[in-house]
């Protein structure tokens, strides 16, 4: 016991206590854990420590700034609707009858549409779009045999790549695709428009 | 890991605490309003015990959010066999609150702020009545333990040092330290009549 080393080799376990009380680190840390697999009696030491710190835990409670509370919830809000959005997406991309129509576009860059008529649902994406000045934003609409019906705008691109090769643009879902219908690109002021104002850079037939 | 065997004494499970862990598993499929539920359930202790490690209520706030936030993430993790849902969101808690006063800016300032004011000493007067109680609970079994016990579990758990940490603060051997958090959880356990 005097001797740690010795300790240590002979008797792992010792640490379980500083292991639950997160004060292991480094190779220490991982050399517990692995130990932790083998060992018999170390798992339901652990779990009583566990369960002592808890105490430790809820001994030291305190009236958390209302604050808090707005902010996590907030970024939860945030978050889930971000997971809904994924999913969507992704039900999109794997739909039965799922399409992908792919163009070059008259400024440059590619614009690539993933369409699910069944849902009724497009995902846009893009590479290489120019970069527009701040004034400026490209608009996604439904064309069909009515006119052209907003579905969107593409996410500006980030602060500093002006001039530079933008990337792959985010992928935008679009609900609401007739049947008939072919998928376009405009740029128009920032915020968007209603109905198109300047010609398609592209439009892709589905 | 291996199959765990049941603890001792099986849980009487505390009021509330087999909520909690139905809660958890109701966050693991996206469910906010009872994340809302949990945030309630968990939030005063997961601030209280952060803001302890960190001595300072801004950067306790920051990293509580996070903890909460990983709570939300990972609800999918959380295994009842394993102890309770409280016991898993104080571990991540605890975590986080270490992980942040060991990187060398956070321990910087913290030992700045140490150097003029104990800024969580003066700023008890939020905690509720029923974790009073729970405190004066727990201080009275701490006061059962050795000095050296209390010392080494106090420093390790509320100001978040590593036991090489513990040791050299308190002028003692590496090994000693290992035996005597060892020695005063199993202590502080059995005064506590915790189940698990």
């Amino acid at each position: 016991m005097k001797i740690p080393g010795i300790s240590l080799l002979r008797r792992p376990h010792v640490l379980a206590g500083a292991y639950v009380l997160d004060a292991l680190d480094g190779a220490e840390l991982t050399r517990f854990e692995r130990h932790l697999r083998t060992c018999r009696t170390c798992p339901d030491e652990v779990r009583g420590f566990a369960a002592t710190a808890t105490e430790l835990g809820l001994a030291a409670a305190a009236t958390p700034p209302p604050s808090l509370k707005a902010a996590v919830l907030g970024a939860v809000g945030a978050l889930s609707s971000a997971r809904d959005v994924d999913a969507a997406i992704a039900a999109v991309l794997s739909a039965a009858d799922a399409r992908i129509v792919s163009a070059a576009t008259t400024t440059g860059g590619t614009a690539t549409v993933v369409a699910s008529h069944s849902g009724r649902t497009v995902v846009f994406t893009s590479t290489g779009l120019p970069v527009l000045p701040p004034t400026s934003v490209y608009e996604l609409w439904f064309i069909g045999s009515g006119g052209a019906r907003p579905a969107g705008l593409l996410p500006p691109a980030p602060p500093g790549a002006a001039g530079a090769t933008p990337g792959t643009t985010a992928p935008l879902l679009a609900s609401g695709l007739a049947s008939g219908d072919a998928v376009g690109i405009t740029v128009e002021p920032a915020g968007g428009t209603q109905s198109p104002t300047t010609t398609p850079i592209v439009v892709l037939a589905l | 890991m291996e199959p765990i065997r049941p603890g001792p004494s099986s849980p009487a499970a505390e009021p509330g605490e087999a909520d909690l862990g139905a809660l958890l598993t109701l966050v693991a499929g996206g469910d906010q309003a009872a994340f809302e539920t949990v945030y309630d359930r968990v939030a005063p202790p997961v601030f209280g015990v952060i803001r302890r490690v960190l001595k300072d209520s801004a950067q306790a706030e920051e990293v509580a959010q996070e903890a909460l936030l990983e709570v939300w993430r990972t609800a999918g993790r959380f295994d009842p066999a394993r102890g309770s849902g409280m016991t898993w969101v104080l571990t991540i808690a605890h975590r986080r609150a270490v992980d942040r006063v060991r990187s060398e800016t956070a321990s910087a300032q913290r030992e700045a702020r140490a150097a003029t004011a104990d800024v969580a000493a003066g700023d008890e007067v939020a905690e509720t009545v029923a974790a009073s109680l729970e405190a004066e609970r727990v201080r009275r079994c701490l006061d059962g333990l050795t000095d050296l016990q209390r010392e080494s579990i106090t420093l390790a758990y509320y100001s978040g040092y590593s036991y090489p940490q513990v040791a050299s603060s308190l002028g003692v051997a590496l090994g000693t330290i290992k035996t005597r958090i060892r020695d005063g959880l199993k202590r502080l356990r059995d005064c506590l009549g915790v189940s698990w």
